[in-house]
């Protein structure tokens, strides 16, 4: 499976490579070192995905816990929304919704000290980052 | 040379309190800047230069130079205790440093990190005064084909860094060499995978990929389970936050070996300590008699690379002192600070300004000393922060990550670079594609596809010139040697298991 | 990292409120300045800039503080970018140099122009030098293009990218003696001095300033100059026309640019106040000391500079084989 996606990158690296100069006038061209790992690439993935079939062929391959990386990727689209609510919320909001969610919904804490942790979270990474150190966090529309 | 005598002259300089009061504050503000990631030494020398236009240019120089060494002290913090590298140079700290603070051996870690700090910076010093003006003459005679060579060999470290699969490290290495590729062409100023996004023009941050690929993939990684998220042991007792004999034993020569190898590649204006701390981390595990316990948490696997980062920021001051040529980030602003106090960094400078240069190197002494001192008593501090429960632990790693990616450029998309690297770095470790090689990858790809297409232009293409030279052939050699490592392993072991079939 | 320490967004919000024309007569900062440069600290602009900060709180030009902001990134794309964004801020500035006259020509992600801001003041054109090694054989620049006419691809200049002032000077050259010689790019300013030290290259196109020090030590040897008159600091060598070449002048420029769409007082403030600092002794002495030219120019002169640096660089680029997207 990885196999193939990284066999699928391997070919987009030799097509785009394939539009640059591989060899200009000064010497070797951008298109030069790109070619040459793209092709390597699409040779070991090939091997890696033959290998896997004869794996599986003797052995069937364990199965993945769905739910465990359900969770995994629940944080993970936590940590993209804050992102995305950075430039509108600005950090120490989204911060603090972030944290709030990570503790409160993935740990299951109760309402009042999840909204203390992450209040805290804030006002902690306020402290120190732009009153004690002069850093500038990323502001929203608010203005803070 | 009158060494001596210089030297105490440079004493006496460094010793006068304020040059004393501005040495502490120095590396106390590198020791800070060095354990938040993102936030790196150039950035905070920019932004103390006014200050220093109101100071004597000996305290100002030896300030800025704190900052400077203090900062690869403070690195290794981060990647101990939360597998974010505060520097860049800190990222092969975190495979075993993290690895003894997950088997609560934390203080240890950070004192085996703060010891090998001092003893390599110390002789990173020692090197600096004794053999500046001729290894750098020996760095000019490093030409491309040596540097390509030099990053061959870098890359052949993947053989060392590889887990279960030789394959997987060898597709994760790739890719990285694919990341490093990303943005502008240096030579013909072609766009490459930048996707149409102008941010992408200069490439990825370094510190986006390996925060997001470490740092994040690990926290989603244990995420996984809510009752798997259990906390780290933080023992009790001071006598369990240091080192033991034992473990001081074992870095014996790991010191030793990351105190040369840092100084001598600090000292190429074409590398960095991030590719000295991995090859030294490489070389230890080679001549290591248990080199399969590397990435379990030893000691020796911490001192190596905090030794090389520190040694080799004295290697770095070499170049730029006795030739005026910077050979990094943080060098480039200093000469540029040296510049602006009317100062003219050159061949001539250490001739012109004899205890600007000796009161600089006995002030180096003085702030590893005074940096041991200060670090020494911060670890059961630090450590304390793994007694966080880990809901509440995992916030501060997100924060942390985030801010410090910002820090790096103030733009919103390395943040969300970062996310998306925090993504790969899960997606990995579910699939079991080890992270050391992709970062490997990602540090070399650059210099060693510019080392190659450099080599090629000087030689009008003849391939021969990469092993015509004698230096360049040799580490060519060994990089191959290091890459057949495996093969061999792999083909003895059949043919043990022939001979017991044949019995 | 971002250097400014005063995002005060709400009074900006409160600013933007206000229809600009009715604050600017008789325009005067009320805060501390944002100066925005394109590369990191200890670049080249960045240097000028913290050298323009200081030097304008030392002679009291400026009533605030500056506080200088490093957008790096795409060769200068991303502070153009960024500057174009502050529409109508009046407390942003920006240090231009040729990169952002050349980047939007040759490449497609970089979106905005010099003319899509508001260029104020020219400043300072840097001169620079063509320098060899000191155990060089090559006695003038006649003798290093003779040398190259005789092995083609042969010699080698250290350099930076293609479309550097460096390639620009390298292309003319080549282009009217019919010589070729290799061009070795190089990252840093460091790298491509060490390159040459170390004999692995034959000869460079250096600022004095940076060369200053190495022709001290007698470790390089100027051979050619590349300004319309000799410059003090080298009056026995001769400049790119005095030794036969007949090639134009390449100066690197340096001036000051504020993001589009601000009021036509505002520019003639700015204006004012680089003219002021141009004549003060600081000032003076920073350009002697580097042996920058003085470059003065209004933003009238500026805009038809612009326009005609950038159709001569269209022109060599194109010449030179370089896809040229603007």
């Amino acid at each position: 499976m990885s196999g193939a996606i990284l066999a699928g990158l391997g070919i987009y690296i030799v097509t785009e490579a394939r539009g640059w100069e591989y060899l200009g006038p000064d010497g070797p061209g951008p298109g030069f070192f790109p070619l040459w790992y793209g092709i390597t690439i699409i040779v070991l993935s090939l091997v890696l995905v033959g290998r896997n079939v004869m794996a599986r062929a003797s052995e069937p391959a364990a199965a993945t816990n769905w739910r465990e990386v359900g969770r995994a990727l629940a944080a993970w689209a936590g940590l993209a929304a804050c992102v995305g609510l950075l430039k509108v919320l600005g950090f120490l909001l989204a911060f603090a919704l972030f944290s709030f969610f990570l503790v409160a919904v993935m740990y299951r804490r109760p309402l009042a000290p999840s909204a203390a942790i992450a209040l805290g979270m804030a006002l902690g990474f306020y402290l120190v980052f732009p009153v004690a150190l002069n850093v500038p966090l990323p502001t929203g529309r608010l203005g803070f | 040379m009158d060494v001596i005598g210089h030297l105490y002259q440079g004493f006496a300089v460094a010793l006068e309190p304020a040059n004393l009061f501005w040495c502490f504050v120095g590396v106390f503000l590198g020791t800070i800047i060095g354990v938040l990631p993102g936030l790196g030494p150039a950035a905070t020398i920019a932004m103390l230069l006014p200050l220093t236009f109101q100071m004597n240019t000996t305290s100002a120089i030896i300030m800025l130079a704190g900052i400077y060494y203090g900062s690869k002290y403070g690195g290794s913090t981060t990647s101990i205790l939360l597998n974010v590298p505060g520097e860049s140079a800190s990222v092969v700290t975190c495979f075993d440093g993290y690895q003894m603070a997950k088997q609560g051996r934390a203080g240890p870690a950070l004192g085996i990190a703060a010891i090998a700090s001092f003893v390599a910076g110390t002789v990173g010093v020692v090197a600096l005064m004794l053999v500046a003006p001729p290894v750098a003459r020996l760095a000019l005679s490093f030409s491309s084909p040596e540097y390509f060579a030099l990053m061959c060999l870098g890359l052949a470290m993947v053989v060392l860094l590889a887990g279960a699969s030789l394959l997987k490290a060898l597709l994760a290495m790739l890719v990285g060499l694919w990341i490093a590729g990303m943005g502008t062409d240096l030579f013909t100023s072609t766009s490459r995978f930048t996707f149409g996004h102008a941010e992408l023009l200069d490439g990825i941050d370094f510190v986006v990929v390996a925060i997001g690929v470490f740092a994040l993939g690990e926290v989603l990684a244990n995420m996984e389970m809510r009752g798997g998220a259990r906390m780290l042991p933080v023992p009790k007792g001071l006598r369990n936050l240091l080192p033991t004999w034992q473990d001081l034993k074992d870095c014996r020569f790991a010191f030793l070996n990351g105190s040369v190898i840092g100084f001598l590649i600090g000292v190429l204006p074409g590398a960095g300590s991030t590719i000295a701390s991995f090859i030294s981390y490489g070389v230890e595990k080679a001549v290591s008699k248990r080199p399969e316990k590397f990435g379990t948490g030893v000691p020796e696997g911490v001192a190596a690379p905090e030794g090389a980062n520190n040694s080799e920021t004295g290697g770095a001051l070499v170049p730029m002192l006795t030739l005026g040529i910077p050979g990094s980030g943080t060098t480039a602003i200093l000469l540029a600070a040296l510049i602006l106090w009317g100062l003219k960094p050159g061949p001539l400078m250490i001739q012109d300004n004899p205890s600007l240069f000796w009161g600089l190197v006995a002030s180096m002494y003085i702030g590893n000393v005074m940096l041991l001192v200060l670090n020494l008593p911060l670890i059961p501090l630090f450590a304390q922060i793994l007694r966080l429960p880990a809901y509440a632990l995992y916030p501060v790693i997100f924060g942390i990550s985030l801010v410090g990616v910002y820090s790096v450029s103030g733009s919103l998309f390395d943040v969300w670079m970062l996310a998306a690297f925090g993504l790969l770095g899960y997606a990995m470790r579910r699939l079991d594609y080890p992270a050391a090689p992709l970062i490997l990858g990602l540090v070399l790809g650059d210099a060693m596809e510019r080392a190659l297409r450099q080599s090629l232009m000087m030689s009008q293409g003849e391939l021969s010139i990469l092993v015509a030279r004698p230096v360049s052939a040799t580490m060519l050699f060994l990089a191959v040697l290091l890459l057949a490592t495996p093969l061999f392993k792999k083909a003895n072991a059949l043919r043990v298991k022939a001979i017991e079939q044949a019995d | 990292m971002k250097i400014r320490n005063f995002p005060i967004l709400l009074a900006l919000a409160v600013m933007a409120g206000i229809p600009l024309a009715a604050w600017a007569q008789g325009f005067k900062p009320a805060k501390p300045i944002e100066f925005v440069v394109h590369t990191g600290p200890g670049g080249g602009a960045d240097v000028l800039a913290r050298f323009i900060a200081n030097a304008m709180e030392k002679e009291k030009v400026l009533p605030v503080r500056m506080q200088v902001n490093n957008k790096t990134g795409g060769g200068g794309a991303t502070a153009m970018a960024y500057l174009a964004e502050k529409q109508g801020e009046t407390h942003t500035i920006a240090a231009y140099t040729g990169i952002w006259f050349t980047n939007p020509i040759m490449r497609a992600e970089a979106k905005h122009t010099m003319k899509d801001l508001t260029p104020v003041v020219r400043l300072v054109l840097e001169p620079a030098v063509i320098v060899v090694k000191n155990d060089s054989p090559h006695k003038s620049l006649r003798d290093f293009i003779e040398a190259a006419k005789q092995n083609p691809g042969q010699m080698k200049q250290s350099a930076g990218s293609i479309g550097a002032r460096d390639w620009v000077v390298r292309q003319l050259l080549m282009k009217n003696t019919g010589a070729n010689w290799a061009y070795i790019s190089f990252p840093g300013g460091g790298e491509r001095i060490a390159a040459l030290l170390g004999g692995h290259v034959n000869m460079m196109v250096i600022e004095p300033q940076e060369a200053g020090e190495h022709i001290r030590a007698g470790n390089m040897r100027v051979i050619a100059q590349i300004s319309d008159r000799r410059l003090a600091a080298f009056p026995d060598v001769p400049t790119l026309k005095e030794a036969g070449f007949d090639v134009p002048t390449v100066p690197q420029v340096r001036g000051i640019v504020a993001p589009p769409g601000i009021p036509r007082e505002v520019v003639t403030y700015w204006e004012d106040v680089f003219a002021k600092l141009t004549q003060t002794p600081t000032w003076k002495k920073y350009l002697e000391d580097n042996l920058f030219e003085d470059g003065f120019m209004r933003s009238a002169e500026l805009n038809k500079f612009i326009d005609v640096f950038s159709d001569t660089t269209r022109g060599i680029l194109k010449d030179g084989g370089i896809k040229v997207v603007r």
